[in-house]
Order: C-alpha cells, then sequence, then structure tokens
C-alpha cells in the first residue's frame, strides 16, 4: 500500500507552513473563520438529531489527526526547505503532519483561554450575588473580589510597562505597578501557595498515625516496608546500618545483602517499581479504551 | 528518498490495533450478549449509602473531578458524577461539584443539569451547586477546604487527577467526619488517599466504575475488552521473560576449543536487537548528508 | 475492665499535638549546622556522570517546572544543577511549562548562584550570552509534541533582551546557535514539582538523553523510566539534593565499569540539601515515633481488655 500511495505527488505548500504575514495564511485564516462561522450557525439552526452526527464528525476528524500523529511515519528532519521534501503521498503526509503539530497543539489553549472567562464569570456571579443579599460570610466575598481585581490590574499594569525599551528603567524606578506587583505575586501568592503545600507535611504525620497500624498481616507487611522506606530516606541510619552490617560480616557477599541500602532498593526494584508499572498499564488501557469511546463517540454523556 | 523517515516501529503499531480490537469487539459482543460478569467494587457499593447519609443529616454531597483539564480522565469523573448526583437529585439532597479547570466546569454544568432534567426535576438544579474555585492548585485547595468546613459536607467524591491537593482534601475532610470515596489517575497520590479515606479506587478501578454503575454494555464491553488486553501485557511480559532467559546465556568459545556458558548483556540480546532496530542517524545542522539519513525504526 | 486510659491517649493522640511537636522538630533542627552523612544512590550517580559529561560550551535545554510550593526540594536541586553547569561553562535554554511562575522562580535561582559567583570572583552568567529565558509554555503535552516535532517553530517568536538590541529573537543568541532539533543538545534537563518529566520522556525520551530532578512523591514513577533506559540519571527529593551535593563535595571513584568523577574541591558544594537534612532525619525520626507509639498502645491495649 506505501509504496504505491508513494507514486502520487505531495503537495509542496501547506497551511501549516506559510510564514506568518503571508497572503496565503491570511487566506487561510479568513476561510477558516468563515468556515467555522457556518459551522456553528449550522449546529444552531440544525434539527436536534442532526448535530450529533455533526458533533460526531467534528470529534472523529480531530481525534483523527492525534491518532495519525501517532501511527504514522514521521520525518527525521521537520525542517527541510519546501522545494527539497521527497515527492510522494505518505512523505507529504507526514510532513503536513509534522507542520501541523505546533499549530493544533495551541488549539486546546485558545479554547481554554476563552472558556476561562465562563469560570470567572461564575466566580464573580455568585460572590457578587453574596455580597449583595448579605449571605452568610459575605465579606469574604468581598475579599475575594477585591483580589481578583486588585491581581489582574498590578499583573496586566507591570507587564504592559515592561514592554519595550522601558524595561530597564522599570529596574532602576520601581514604580507603583511593579511595588503592586511585587507584593501581590511573590509577596502574598507565593508565600501563601507554600504555606498550603506545606500543610501537606502535617497531614501526611497525622495520617501516617491514624492509619499505619497493625491491624491484620497485611498491615503489618505493609508497615515493615514502609519503615524500611522511611529509614532508607536518612542518610544517617543508612552510612551507620551499613557500616555496621559491612564490619560484623566482614563484607561477605551474602550477608551485605543485608544492608539498609540492599533490602530498602531490593523493595523498591523488585516490588515497588514494578508494581506501579502494573497500575499504570491499567491506567493507560483505561485511558485509551476512554479515548476511543469518545473519538468514535460510543459514549453517552451523563447519568444512563 | 525514502530514508528520510522514522518508521514508527511495528510493535507498537500492532498492540495499539490489538487492543482496539479487544475493545471494539468486546463492545460489540455486550450489545449482544449483556450477561457479562464484572466484579463488585467495594468503594462503589460505598456511594449509595454515603449519599444517604448525607441526606440523614440534611448536608451536601461534594464531587471533586481532580485537577487536570478536559480529557478522557475528567470525562470519566463527571460519568461517575453523573451517578452520584442522579442518586442525590432523587433525594433532593444538595451537591457542591468543585472545578478547577474552566473547561471541566463548563462539561460538568452540562452534565449535571442534564441529570436533574433526565430526573425529572429541573427545578431543584441549582447552577451555584457546579462551581469554578480557582486555576491555581492551591488556591483551589484553600477554596475546596473552606467549602467543606464551612458547609460540613457530609460525603465526599475525590476522583481524577490529583497531585499535592489530594492529601489536604481528604484530611479536611477527614477532620469533619465526612465519608469519603477517592481515586486518581495518579498513582503518585493512591497512598495519600489509601492513609486518609474510607474507600478507595485503585487504578483503573476508577475507569471501571462507569460501567459498574450504569451496566451500559458499551462500558461493561469496553471494561472486558481491557482485561482481554492485560492479559496479553501479562502474556507478553512472560513470553519476554522466557525469551531473555533462554536468549540470556551464551555457548561462547574458550581456550583449548572449550567454551563458556555467558551471560548477554542487553545489548547483546537478540530480542533487544529485534524490537530496537538500527536507529537513523541524526545528522546535526551543515551536515552534507543532512536529510538523507537512513530509515530504522524507532 | 483493665486500666487502659493512658494507652488509649497514645492510641488518639490529638492531631494538634502532633502538628505542635512537627513545628518543633523542624524548626529546631534548622539550627543546627551539622553536615548529616549521606551514601548517594544509583539513580544520583547517574544523574552526576552524565550532566559531568556534557562538553564545556554547550547548549542544553533546562525545562524548570516547580514554583514556590515545592521549593525546598526543587530549589536545592536547581541551585545543584546550576552551579555544576556553570563551571563546566555549560549554556543553557530555559523554559516552563507547568506554572506560569516557574521561569520567575527560577530566574531568582540563576540570581541568587551569580551572586554566589559574583562574590567569588567568578565569572556570572549573563542573559542572552550563557541562558535565554525561553519563557512559559501552556499546555505541556502540546509543547512537548511541538518540541519533538519542529524545535524552531515550537519557540518561534519567543524573544529575549539583547545587549544593545532590546527583544530579539532567541534563535539569534550565541546560546541557541546550531541548534534546530532536540537531537542537537547533549542534554534535555528538566526539574520539576509535578509530572512534567513524565510527559517529557514519553515525547522526547528517545529524541535526547533525559536526566529529571523530581520530588520525593514523583519518585517512584519516576524510577520506571529509569530502569527501563528512557531517564539517564534521576535526583530524587531533598534526598537526592543532600546525594548530589556529596558527590560535587568529593567526587565519584571509578566502579562497576565506570571511570572515576571529579569533584569541585575548594567551592561551595553543600546547599540546601545538607543544610535541610537533619530536619529531614528530624521529621521523619517523629513520625517513625508516632506509629511505632500507635501501635505499642494499640497492642497493649488489646491485651489488657
Amino acid at each position: 500500500m506505501i509504496p504505491f500511495l508513494a507514486q502520487v505527488e505531495a503537495p509542496e505548500y501547506n497551511m501549516w507552513n506559510a510564514k506568518p504575514g503571508t497572503p496565503q495564511l491570511w487566506m487561510a485564516i479568513a476561510i477558516a473563520m468563515v468556515v467555522g462561522f457556518a459551522i456553528m450557525v449550522a449546529m444552531l439552526y440544525a434539527p436536534t438529531r442532526m448535530r450529533k452526527p455533526i458533533a460526531s464528525a467534528a470529534i472523529f476528524l480531530a481525534g483523527l489527526f492525534w491518532v495519525l500523529v501517532f501511527l504514522f511515519p514521521q520525518p527525521i528532519d521537520t525542517q527541510v526547505k519546501v522545494e527539497q521534501r521527497p515527492p510522494g503521498f505518505v512523505q507529504g503526509i507526514s510532513f503536513w503532519l509534522a507542520d501541523a503539530i505546533p499549530v493544533v497543539g495551541t488549539f486546546a489553549n485558545i479554547l481554554t483561554a476563552f472558556i476561562l472567562g465562563l469560570g470567572v464569570f461564575s466566580l464573580v456571579r455568585i460572590h457578587l450575588l453574596r455580597v449583595t443579599k448579605k449571605q452568610r460570610d459575605w465579606p469574604f466575598s468581598v475579599v475575594l473580589l477585591v483580589s481578583i481585581v486588585a491581581m489582574a490590574f498590578f499583573g496586566y499594569a507591570d507587564w504592559y510597562s515592561r514592554l519595550g525599551p522601558n524595561a530597564q528603567k522599570i529596574e532602576e524606578s520601581w514604580p507603583l505597578t511593579a511595588y503592586g506587583k511585587d507584593l501581590l505575586f511573590d509577596g502574598m501568592l507565593q508565600v501563601m501557595e507554600a504555606a498550603m503545600f506545606s500543610l501537606i507535611a502535617f497531614f501526611i504525620l497525622s495520617a501516617a498515625y491514624r492509619a499505619f497500624r497493625i491491624r491484620s498481616v497485611e498491615a503489618t507487611i505493609l508497615l515493615a516496608a514502609a519503615m524500611i522506606a522511611m529509614l532508607s530516606l536518612m542518610g544517617a541510619v543508612v552510612v551507620g546500618w551499613d557500616g555496621w552490617i559491612e564490619q560484623v560480616t566482614n563484607k561477605d557477599p551474602f550477608l551485605t545483602n543485608f544492608t539498609l541500602s540492599s533490602v530498602s532498593g531490593f523493595i523498591r526494584d523488585n516490588l515497588q517499581t514494578p508494581g506501579i508499572r502494573a497500575i499504570d498499564f491499567g491506567i493507560g488501557l483505561g485511558a485509551l479504551a476512554m479515548g476511543l469511546r469518545l473519538w468514535l463517540s460510543l459514549e453517552r454523556a451523563g447519568a444512563n | 528518498m525514502d530514508g528520510v523517515y522514522y518508521e514508527k516501529g511495528w510493535l507498537g503499531l500492532v498492540y495499539t490495533i490489538l487492543v482496539c480490537t479487544f475493545i471494539l469487539y468486546n463492545i460489540a459482543r455486550a450489545k449482544s450478549n449483556r450477561t457479562l460478569f464484572i466484579r463488585r467494587i467495594p468503594g462503589l457499593n460505598a456511594i449509595d449509602d454515603s449519599i444517604g447519609r448525607a441526606t440523614e443529616m440534611g448536608k451536601p454531597v461534594l464531587m471533586v473531578p481532580g485537577i487536570g483539564g478536559l480529557n478522557a480522565i475528567s470525562v470519566q469523573a463527571l460519568q461517575i458524577f453523573a451517578y452520584v448526583t442522579k442518586t442525590a437529585a432523587k433525594f433532593a439532597n444538595p451537591i457542591r461539584l468543585c472545578c478547577l479547570d474552566p473547561a471541566v466546569y463548563t462539561v460538568a454544568q452540562e452534565i449535571i443539569r442534564d441529570v436533574y432534567q433526565a430526573e425529572g426535576v429541573p427545578e431543584n438544579y441549582d447552577p451555584d451547586s457546579v462551581r469554578f474555585i480557582s486555576d491555581r492548585q492551591f488556591a483551589f485547595a484553600a477554596g475546596v477546604s473552606g467549602i467543606i468546613l464551612r458547609e460540613k459536607t457530609a460525603a465526599a467524591f475525590l476522583m481524577g487527577e490529583f497531585f499535592a491537593e489530594s492529601l489536604i482534601l481528604a484530611e479536611t475532610l477527614n477532620s469533619i467526619g465526612a465519608i469519603q470515596v477517592a481515586s486518581s489517575t495518579e498513582i503518585t497520590q493512591t497512598p495519600f488517599f489509601v492513609a486518609a479515606c474510607d474507600y478507595v479506587l485503585i487504578g483503573d478501578e476508577f475507569y471501571a466504575a462507569s460501567a459498574y454503575l450504569s451496566r451500559q454494555p458499551v462500558l461493561v464491553g469496553s471494561l472486558v475488552g481491557q482485561d482481554w488486553c492485560k492479559l496479553l501485557i501479562a502474556a507478553s511480559v512472560l513470553v519476554g521473560m522466557g525469551v531473555n532467559l533462554v536468549d540470556g546465556f551464551k555457548r561462547v568459545p574458550k581456550e583449548e576449543g572449550a567454551t563458556e556458558l555467558r551471560f548477554q548483556t542487553k545489548d547483546e540480546r537478540m530480542i533487544t536487537k529485534f524490537l530496537n532496530p538500527e536507529k537513523p542517524e541524526w545528522k546535526p545542522a551543515g551536515t552534507p548528508d543532512a536529510t538523507n539519513a537512513t530509515g530504522g525504526g524507532e | 475492665m483493665a486500666n487502659t486510659g493512658v494507652w488509649d491517649k497514645l492510641q488518639t493522640v490529638d492531631r494538634r499535638i502532633l502538628y505542635l511537636l512537627l513545628i518543633v522538630f523542624a524548626t529546631v533542627s534548622l539550627f543546627f549546622k551539622v553536615t548529616v552523612p549521606t551514601k548517594p544512590g544509583e539513580p544520583v550517580k547517574d544523574f552526576y556522570r552524565s550532566v559531568m559529561d556534557i562538553p564545556e560550551g554547550k547548549t542544553v535545554i533546562l525545562q524548570s517546572d516547580f514554583t514556590q510550593s515545592t521549593r525546598g526540594e526543587s530549589s536545592g536541586q536547581m541551585e545543584a544543577l546550576l552551579r555544576i553547569l556553570m563551571r563546566k561553562n555549560v549554556k543553557f535554554a530555559l523554559l516552563s511549562v507547568a506554572d506560569p511562575q516557574a521561569p520567575l522562580v527560577a530566574l531568582n535561582v540563576i540570581r541568587a548562584i551569580n551572586q554566589e559567583r559574583k562574590a567569588k570572583g567568578e565569572r556570572t552568567y549573563v542573559a542572552w550570552e550563557d541562558f535565554v529565558n525561553l519563557g512559559y509554555f501552556p499546555n505541556a503535552e502540546g509543547t512537548a509534541n511541538s518540541m519533538a516535532s519542529n524545535l524552531t517553530t515550537a519557540m518561534a517568536g519567543r524573544r529575549e533582551n539583547a545587549p544593545g538590541k532590546g527583544p530579539t529573537d532567541v534563535f539569534q543568541s550565541p546560546v541557541l546557535q546550531g541548534i534546530r532539533a532536540v537531537q542537537d543538545v547533549p542534554a534535555y534537563i528538566n526539574v520539576t514539582g509535578s509530572k512534567t518529566s513524565n510527559i517529557l520522556i514519553e515525547r522526547l525520551g528517545k529524541k535526547v538523553p533525559f536526566l529529571a530532578m523530581v520530588t520525593g512523591v514523583m519518585g517512584p514513577e519516576t524510577l520506571n523510566y529509569y530502569a527501563s533506559g528512557q531517564v539517564k540519571g534521576v535526583v530524587i527529593g531533598l534526598n537526592g539534593v543532600a546525594e548530589i551535593e556529596t558527590l560535587m563535595d568529593k567526587g565519584l571513584k571509578a566502579e562497576n565499569g565506570h571511570p572515576a568523577v571529579a569533584g569541585f574541591e575548594g567551592q561551595i558544594n553543600l546547599g540546601r540539601g545538607t543544610g535541610y537534612y537533619l530536619a529531614l532525619h528530624a521529621c521523619l525520626t517523629l513520625m517513625i515515633l508516632a506509629i511505632v507509639i500507635g501501635n505499642v498502645a494499640m497492642v497493649v491495649t488489646r491485651r489488657k481488655k
């Protein structure tokens, strides 16, 4: 099949590798916008029965792109000049896909950026209502709204002021926008995030204290493995234990298997890592099956 | 000019085709034969009990679909939450579904609204029950923890892609005595859930959940297909071990015509060469032959 | 019924008492400047060998995916890595995919190491000449796919302030001269507080030697890829920082067919890893004690009852 396809001539240019600012690219953008708008209008006016096939077709095409990227032969060097590219259908598709990846890869970002607006709208609506109706804990909602506005204002103002040749001057004069951004991002947001993360240390301690109990044989094995893992993270214990074993056994090849680093290494390499690998296989297969069902529109959304 | 390509490697292609075939074949089989067996999962049996408890206490049920973007994992989590919501809707129990990703939030809103409509109680749907909290991980964790503590949620379902916030949420829920059913596709977070939650779905049990709950033939068939795939992987591992064992030792000539059994390195073994054919060499810019490297396996 | 009051209490110690003890153990131990010994493991040794093998003057891609939240582990890793790269005059292109704040945090670490070098009278690393900041790229999977396909397109439009020129295309900088694809760099290094290392390994692992510095939580999963040879070396968590600092200080002896690798004698090698190592010991000791006390109390109570 592939040698047969290879007889077909490849297109020299495609819309993915057009240079920015060229008329071809603008034309492609204009056509894409018109087609996109037409699809949107068609979806709005299409009878309900027709909507599903249209959506399914769009999902299939979008999925097909990444399936082809995964399965189709890739060029070794994607930066060959267009006129030097090899002829042939397979080669043409291959380069077409390679050129498209960086462009298609950004689609999700653009969509997410638009949808973020919806999220912020929901957040603002909920908290504005809470403030206007003076519901319980409404002052916290005021703090949230003020924080959103202040962060957006100072973040944008600082970014804007650093554009162009004035960037160097800002470091010297340090205007109000820089102060505001510094205080909000470095002085508050980052520190608060670090504080939230450090809470995990406390929670790990209380959860471990509560959960690690020798209530059954399995729990006892788990506890023993956990103890070895924890001790192996303590360099002083590892150095002491290993040194003692080596000294007492005179570096006997069999008995040195009982050094802490050997025992923890055995647990890690032969029990923990293969276990993780097996669970990862299951998760990967689950994701693939889910992806396949979504791609082929076999999945029915919602409660059934 | 065929040589300018990487061959994608036949093994990955064969496995992908086999896996897809197994899943699609079993979906077809399940559609014609509705008696395919799937085992019970304790964590999922607890869903109805948890919601019942929340109803008795008059407290909301919390659902968090992880902090990943809109992908197969979050869609799967929302499918499970659709079932949870369906049960909650029957008892007119309030729900709270908290999202980090705005795309997940919009899809969640649609799904939850549809559930209330399907149950014939659209008037019970509260648009504020599905909430976008923040798109920053720890701001989200703080926001959800706040909801947990203020509203004293009686039952919680933490399912999806969780990272460092998993333990913060689980322990906060534990501190107020809420029943927790949790599952993370991130294997690194599963131990935290095991330590802090009442019920945990491990690994691909997360994907089995919607099949178990809804018993849709497509989902049940897909689940059985996945099990076939796991058997395929296990068989491949065993075959690989056997071949490595046989191929690992080679009799090599020693002095005076004698031979000795030597353990071959990974690169010397036949199976390594078979699965990893010689790669085309990358030629840096300016190399005369830069675009003419020979094809090979990836 | 037997009196089990004390043992019952030890079984259910109030979490606030545990939290208070943790604060005391963690903070008090930070006041003691003790160098706790460590025994570097194979993944860290391989990481050190691989970084030390990078030829002087070459450029590596450094993906920094941590923010202040995992600073305790990742910042020490980044500092150790930068000390090695700068001492070997290895240039680097910096990018982040995990968080918009990550480039800023990485630049702060670069600034700190530069100040350390300046204080010792050594040459500091200059943006544009020695490193370029490619910035933040949203969508980790998409960015890795793009880089695997075409590095110049993936980085198109990224600018860095060039001396006397203002913002200029990064591919004109001395750092990225002769680099068109990821295959052109001798190593791709990821310092991460997230799972971005997995995403990169899956998409770039076969095209470029990949090295990872991950948090303790991500360690076991990353070791899968180390075992399969897809990652050349791994530094895991705070323990890993202490280990690589030890290697930088003392060097690595010849073993298992690998030649000896020199350390950096007389230079600042012991940093955050060694500084926080005692605190790690103290906190782990507290956790072990808490678990042991809880279990002993449970057993005693059961027997008495």
